[in-house]
């Protein structure tokens, strides 16, 4: 089954006007910002953004912020009880005629995969089972991105972080593989999941103007390739993107009601092609070819895309 | 005690350059500290590094706030308040500014004076290697001339430093040479260490604040932050060639920042005090009708 745009077909239909302002202190190139910055389009003014603490804390330091909507802020592990909090009060409100329906918002938390993957998984858990409705916007950078690039659950086989440097006893740097959060996610049955990567700003906002027609938990995991935490030149930021999604690492999906469907099938290049961009993986080529570690990258890959019809 | 003060752009290696100097010094059997001062890690945004060299242990710690010497990686620095480049400088520091400008011209343009060294560290890194990328080892390399230290010192220092970022030995050997022409280049000069008449105490103020229920912070405001100017950021920017552009607002959608606005006419157009220089938009243009261009100094800042 091919998946179809309904709403965006043509990049000319993105809204010309913006939501997340420039100004902003975060990295050059950063790609998390690129995504933000497009689901914004889609999402709106009327928004409450709540923040876990991570890169996006940049975004709006005091007395500056680049949002025309509301910003929360609250620590890593705690965005989505946050997210109820103003929900339940915004839902209070509405009930006792305090605020008119017309003037109601949406919820969005804001949180990178350090909140999302490890601290604040079990209040994402507690807030899906109680069909809070929200969207979860999780800017997956791979790695504790603002305290200086450490390991998290995110960052992939084969990567070189702070915590995780290549040595004599793991020569390819992080041994553990990435957590499958899309699957973590996906058991606990929210209405709407969905990957997106900035460089396919079509099937980005596509799937966010989608998701608006859902009730309860929206949620979104972000390809953020991160210039200064990945290593490589920020002009590089839409070429590591696209390969991400091309090599097949970045599967683009949504899942509706628990059905998974792939918006996007790549032709699968060689995953040589996307490591090589980037410094982090500098030591899987040099200065001798780790043929064994850049298998099993690429074999994780097949096995994913074997089960994909 | 010799001090000095590294200025940088998060990612052209001031942090990396103190390292190399303290380490050459070490080398040599003096007592070496260094030191980069702890921000968030990013890209493009103000950073400082400090080096204290000295043949007896060095008890001081902290920042430098009166440094022998100031190495300036990024001459855009100079004019932003936040970098604090000319902090504690007197006439007796010396002043070395990474810029394609002369002295005089420098002096004209910003509010440096005294004993000013001027080298262009990024147009030998990009003659040389073909790309933008960090300058460490040639700021090291520098720092290490007007610090007195011997070449071979900084040789080895260089290897040191830049294995231990897991850079190749080609590279490595790329930048020792480059790094040695940019050593013999600079003119050695004399520092003058020794006690500096102590930084005046700030004074302090106690700032009034009215009753939260009165009313606290406009904490309501709308998007601000567009107000501030990101060109300092900048060591490219990115030139739309309007003949070349075919309208496919690829790098409108692309932009992390929101700095390319739509015109009327469908075309793009860059607005560089929102720009930060990541060229993203250079990258995605299909019709290469966006071109890269060196920062000129001083303009649009």
């Amino acid at each position: 089954m091919t998946w179809e745009p309904h709403i965006f077909k043509d990049l000319h239909q993105i809204p010309r006007e913006e939501h997340v302002f420039p100004g902003t202190p975060l990295c050059a190139g950063c790609g998390g910002l690129e995504s933000l910055r497009l689901a914004s389009k889609v999402l709106g003014s009327n928004v409450v953004y709540v923040n876990a603490a991570g890169c996006f804390t940049n975004l709006a330091a005091f007395p500056f912020t680049p949002l025309d909507a509301s910003w929360l802020y609250t620590t890593m592990g705690s965005a989505p009880a946050g997210a109820q909090g103003v929900r339940d009060a915004l839902d209070v409100l509405i009930a006792k005629g305090r605020l008119p329906k017309e003037e109601d918002v949406k919820v969005v938390v804001l949180g990178g995969d350090g909140s999302t993957y490890d601290m604040a998984l079990s209040s994402t858990s507690g807030a899906i089972t109680r069909k809070l409705d929200f969207y979860y916007f999780c800017y997956d950078n791979e790695a504790y991105g603002n305290t200086g690039v450490q390991l998290s659950p995110a960052t992939p086989y084969g990567a070189r972080t702070a915590t995780s440097p290549c040595a004599v006893r793991h020569p390819a740097g992080t041994m553990q593989e990435k957590k499958d959060i899309f699957e973590i996610w996906r058991a606990h049955k929210p209405p709407y999941i969905a990957t997106v990567s900035p460089r396919y700003p079509l099937d980005l906002e596509e799937k966010f103007a989608r998701a608006a027609q859902y009730s309860g938990p929206k949620l979104f995991l972000a390809f953020a390739a991160c210039p200064t935490g990945w290593l490589f030149d920020p002009a590089y930021t839409p070429d590591v993107a696209k390969l991400a999604v091309e090599c097949g690492i970045w599967p683009l999906k949504e899942a509706i009601n628990g059905e998974v469907v792939h918006t996007y099938l790549p032709k699968r290049q060689p995953v040589e092609h996307y490591l090589k961009l980037q410094g982090r993986f500098r030591h899987l080529f040099e200065p001798t070819v780790q043929t064994d570690a850049i298998a099993h990258i690429q074999e994780r890959v097949n096995t994913y895309w074997r089960d994909v019809t | 005690m010799l001090s000095i003060r590294f200025h940088g752009r998060g990612g052209q290696g001031a942090k990396t350059a103190s390292r190399i100097v303290g380490t050459a010094a070490f080398l040599e059997g003096f007592t070496a500290q260094d030191s980069p001062i702890y921000g968030a890690e990013r890209r493009g945004a103000p950073v400082a590094a400090f080096t204290r060299i000295a043949k007896k242990p060095i008890r001081e710690r902290g920042l430098i706030a009166r440094p022998d010497l100031v190495v300036v990686a990024d001459a855009s620095l100079i004019g932003d308040p936040s970098a604090r480049v000319l902090d504690g400088v007197d006439e007796r520091t010396v002043l070395f500014v990474n810029s394609p400008l002369t002295p005089d011209q420098l002096r004209a343009r910003t509010s440096v004076s005294g004993r000013l060294t001027v080298l262009d560290l990024t147009d030998l890194a990009l003659k040389q290697f073909g790309k933008r990328g960090a300058i460490s080892a040639l700021l090291g390399a520098v720092a290490g001339r007007l610090a007195g230290l011997r070449p071979e010192s900084i040789r080895e220092a260089i290897v040191r430093e830049l294995t231990d970022l897991g850079l190749t030995a080609p590279v490595i050997e790329r930048n020792q040479a480059l790094a040695m022409q940019c050593f013999e280049a600079v003119q050695p000069v004399t520092l003058e260490p020794g006690p500096r008449a102590p930084v005046p105490s700030a004074q302090l103020r106690t700032p009034t604040y009215d009753p939260p229920t009165r009313g606290t912070a406009g904490i309501t405001a709308g998007p601000n932050s567009a107000i501030r100017s990101v060109s300092g950021w900048r060591t490219f920017r990115p030139v739309l060639r309007p003949d070349l552009c075919n309208g496919c607002w690829l790098c409108f959608a692309s932009c992390p920042e929101g700095a390319i606005t739509i015109k009327p006419d469908g075309k793009p157009a860059v607005y560089y005090p929102h720009c930060k220089g990541c060229l993203d938009c250079v990258e995605v243009c299909p019709t290469d009708a966006m071109t890269v261009e060196r920062e000129p100094e001083g303009a649009n800042k």
